[in-house]
């Protein structure tokens, strides 16, 4: 390959001698992708990136329109979607992209906890890993109210007043979120400008990472493959071959998201009036669903404790169980490897059981 | 009107066509473009005595009687079922219209099946000569069927001449007759190259599979090439006022107002975009990583294309069954007048009968609903009553029902959309009362209807 850049085209040729092409080629060859009939969830963190460029690019052109101001927004989402050339288009693919990302991130975050593919030496891929799914939800929460309808006002007001609960921290990341006492102009300006600028460099500079330690560890190997005798073990090169089949993945991934588009396109509510009651059986999104239900179904009080602040503390110890599972299943125990297996199952079940609950009550 | 109808709540009885004919469509292009591949195939194994493709083709075959003899065989009965449940006046009138058509189709289906069986059951025990042979009558009986449907599936868009004249092979031998056909017949090959690639996927030797993918993406190629135009032709053929809805979906689109049918247009060519972009990653310059999931999901994209442009084909022809003759509630265009002045509970066989039978004690607005507006909606599920009438009462639904009695689309907007109401004031005024009931906003009682007694029976 390296020897046909040169003979075969010249402008190969310029760039090879300018940009060292074959090294990257040959970077790309030798990264290797384990076939077993769990392969299909290395896929998930490619549709996961499709997904996000497709975040940037709309991201970006919403940016030209959206006014972050409280007089404004709303009408200027209204004027995106019926007076905007292909405004609600534009705005459609960012919504329900935002949707079908943390999807995506959370599917790939579970299929990873599975294959266990968070043990040495990927440590720091698995918690960069964590970090993103909680800065995709970040994105998500501080998206959810730029449009200034009644239903993002209020789900982010009863948001951060649960945030507010947590120990230590909590009231005032709340205060500086919102900017005062009450959601005004300062917290739109603020979580614009999270949204747009302080949440895309960290996820420029964890992204970065995370796609680092991948390309330095390799693709992981669940214990079932990497138990076989060598002579069993298939391979496939990532270049060219993984990455075909991951381009016709990224096709489908982008004709799900435009056929949701197409058929089921992105709707604004009401405008949001502060001092107007909350629509009745408000709820969060569904990514945030089964925790609003959890603290739904803890009583007021757990003895001396605030059930509110019981249950954020019950679910920030479930959460740092999943940070420090390296630390903990190291592949050496089997029982602690069941064990993990056995945790991973329960948050799983749970979280899709109150999410169903949530959405149905 | 003339017959009992179908209630099917929530979904909807077209729904239930729908649904049974999509999944029958998928089957029966299969049926047709699958018996050319295996008769194309078949001969290239004789010619060039390949063994591999000839063991390749007994398992192939073993799935295409399958799916095509079974699920394509309940699917068709079911469609039968189907419309003439939920819309038998249409129904008659296609079966009244084309006898000798039906009874030809008839026919070439069952001299299809009998011969994909014989085909099936004589691998390797008549000589290959013979079996080619066989091969290439399925093909041929399978073409027929297609040739004949063809016509009256093309009629009920494009009547042609046969308005005026009412001679089948008018109607038959419609303006989008050819084009339609030529159209089937592109998408049939596809189609049979994407199910092939799904066996083809399965063979365990990496170079035949190499071999066969390749050879089943081929057949993907007349539609790259020949769709477009023949899409074009096609277009060309249709009533202008369809062709004016698809251009008027399009200017709208940029605003987000646009019809479900430039929808299904984007979602179309979007779709067929992602059928050449996976043809060109996945079998030309991949065909070896070319797996049975990436080969199902391929299949998948091709169907859905095949599924959205046949929805687009009969949102086209909405309001009609029959474009121009008769509207999807079996009403005659040319009966609307007379029903309208003699009140349509005068009129059709069933629905008088349903109102005036004094045993039967049924609404008359609730019998007017389900023969007029139950053929596009239900009371509370797809395209609710409920819901559209929202907090009408009843005075305002009597003016929306006046409305819709207008031929002036400047007076009403959903002209050409919807069937216009063929019912007398009364009539109208039972069947606001009924739609208004139905989110309890109905005024006092139902207003009394006088019959006629000799149109009751």
């Amino acid at each position: 390959m390296v020897g046909d850049t040169r003979r075969g085209n010249k402008l190969l040729g310029f760039l090879e001698d300018r940009f060292a092409l074959s090294t990257l080629l040959h970077l790309a060859e030798k990264k290797k992708v384990p076939i077993h009939r769990h392969s299909v969830w290395y896929y998930m963190g490619g549709i996961a990136a499709i997904y996000l460029a497709v975040q940037v690019v709309t991201g970006i052109l919403l940016m030209v329109y959206y006014v972050p101001e409280i007089q404004s927004a709303h009408a200027s989402i209204l004027k995106i979607n019926s007076q905007i050339d292909f405004g609600w288009f534009i705005r459609s693919l960012h919504s329900w992209g935002a949707n079908l990302m943390i999807a995506v991130v959370v599917l790939h975050l579970f299929s990873t906890y599975f294959m266990k593919a968070y043990r040495s030496p990927r440590e720091f891929t698995w918690l960069s890993g964590l970090l993103l799914l909680v800065l995709c939800m970040a994105f998500g929460f501080t998206g959810y109210l730029l449009p200034w309808d009644d239903v993002s006002f209020f789900a982010t007001k009863i948001g951060l007043d649960v945030a507010a609960k947590t120990p230590v921290l909590g009231g005032i990341i709340a205060d500086l979120l919102r900017g005062g006492e009450a959601i005004s102009q300062a917290t739109i300006s603020r979580f614009f400008v999270i949204h747009v600028a302080v949440l895309p460099i960290c996820l420029l500079g964890l992204l970065g990472g995370h796609l680092l330690f991948v390309q330095m560890h390799g693709m992981s190997e669940p214990d079932a493959f990497k138990n076989l005798p060598s002579a069993k073990k298939t391979y496939e090169k990532f270049f060219p071959n993984f990455f075909f089949k991951d381009i016709l993945v990224w096709i489908l991934a982008l004709n799900v998201l435009f056929v949701l588009v197409m058929l089921c396109p992105w709707g604004i509510g009401p405008e949001a009036d502060p001092f107007g009651a909350a629509p009745i059986g408000i709820k969060p999104e569904w990514y945030f669903l089964s925790m609003f239900q959890f603290l739904k179904l803890v009583p007021p009080m757990i003895g001396p404790i605030e059930g509110e602040l019981f249950g954020i503390l019950l679910m920030g110890i479930a959460a740092l169980a999943f940070a420090v599972l390296p630390l903990l299943d190291q592949g050496k125990s089997n029982s602690m490897s069941k064990l993990a297996t056995a945790y991973g199952v329960i948050i799983a079940i749970a979280a899709i059981a109150l999410s169903v609950w949530g959405a149905l009550s | 009107m003339n017959y009992p109808i179908w209630v099917v709540p929530y979904l909807g009885g077209p729904w239930v066509i729908g649904i049974i004919s999509i999944v029958h469509i998928f089957l029966s292009h299969f049926a047709v473009g699958g018996g050319a591949f295996l008769a194309l195939a078949e001969q290239i194994a004789y010619k060039r005595k390949n063994e591999n493709l000839y063991n390749y083709l007994k398992g192939h075959s073993r799935f295409f009687l399958i799916i095509t003899t079974v699920s394509g065989a309940v699917t068709g009965v079911g469609i039968w079922f189907s419309i003439s449940l939920v819309s038998p006046d249409g129904t008659a009138s296609l079966i009244q219209s084309f006898t000798l058509a039906w009874a030809l189709e008839y026919l070439f289906f069952v001299a299809e099946l009998a011969t994909a069986f014989v085909y099936y059951y004589t691998w390797d025990r008549v000589s290959k000569e013979t079996h080619l042979l066989l091969a290439r009558l399925y093909m041929v009986f399978s073409i027929m069927t297609l040739v004949i449907i063809n016509g009256i599936i093309t009629f009920m868009l494009t009547p042609g001449k046969w308005i005026e004249s009412h001679n089948w092979l008018d109607g038959f031998l419609n303006p989008t007759y050819f084009p339609g056909l030529i159209i089937r017949m592109l998408i049939m090959a596809a189609i049979a190259g994407m199910y092939a690639l799904v066996t083809s996927s399965r063979i365990p030797d990496p170079h035949f599979r190499t071999y066969m993918v390749r050879f089943c993406a081929k057949w993907l190629i007349p539609i790259f090439l020949l769709g477009p135009i023949v899409s074009f032709w096609y277009l060309n053929q249709i009533p202008q006022a369809a062709v004016q809805t698809i251009f008027t979906g399009i200017q709208t689109s940029g605003l987000g107002n646009f019809s479900i049918l430039a929808r299904a247009l984007y979602l179309s060519m979007v779709l067929s975009g992602t059928i050449i972009l996976f043809a060109f990653f996945g079998p030309y310059l991949n065909p070896r990583g070319f797996t049975f999931r990436i080969a199902i999901l391929f299949m998948i994209c091709g169907l859905s294309v095949t599924g959205t442009t046949e929805w687009m084909r009969e949102l086209l022809r909405k309001p009609y069954v029959v474009y121009n003759y008769m509207y999807s509630n079996g009403i005659r265009k040319t009966e609307v007048p007379d029903i309208t002045s003699a009140g349509f509970l005068n009129k059709g066989k069933w629905a008088s009968a349903l109102a005036n039978t004094p045993e039967c004690k049924a609404d008359p607005g609730e019998v007017i609903y389900r023969y007029q507006c139950m053929s596009c909606h239900t009371v509370d599920g797809y395209r609710s009553m409920k819901r559209m009438i929202g907090d009408r009462d009843e005075e305002s639904v009597v003016g929306f029902l006046n409305m819709l009695k207008e031929k002036d689309p400047e007076k009403n907007p959903y002209h050409g959309i919807m069937p216009p109401l063929a019912a007398n004031d009364t009539e109208l005024k039972s069947l606001a009362h009924y739609l208004a009931g139905l989110n309890g906003k109905a005024d006092g009682s139902a207003p009394k209807i006088s019959h006629s007694a000799q149109s009751v029976h």
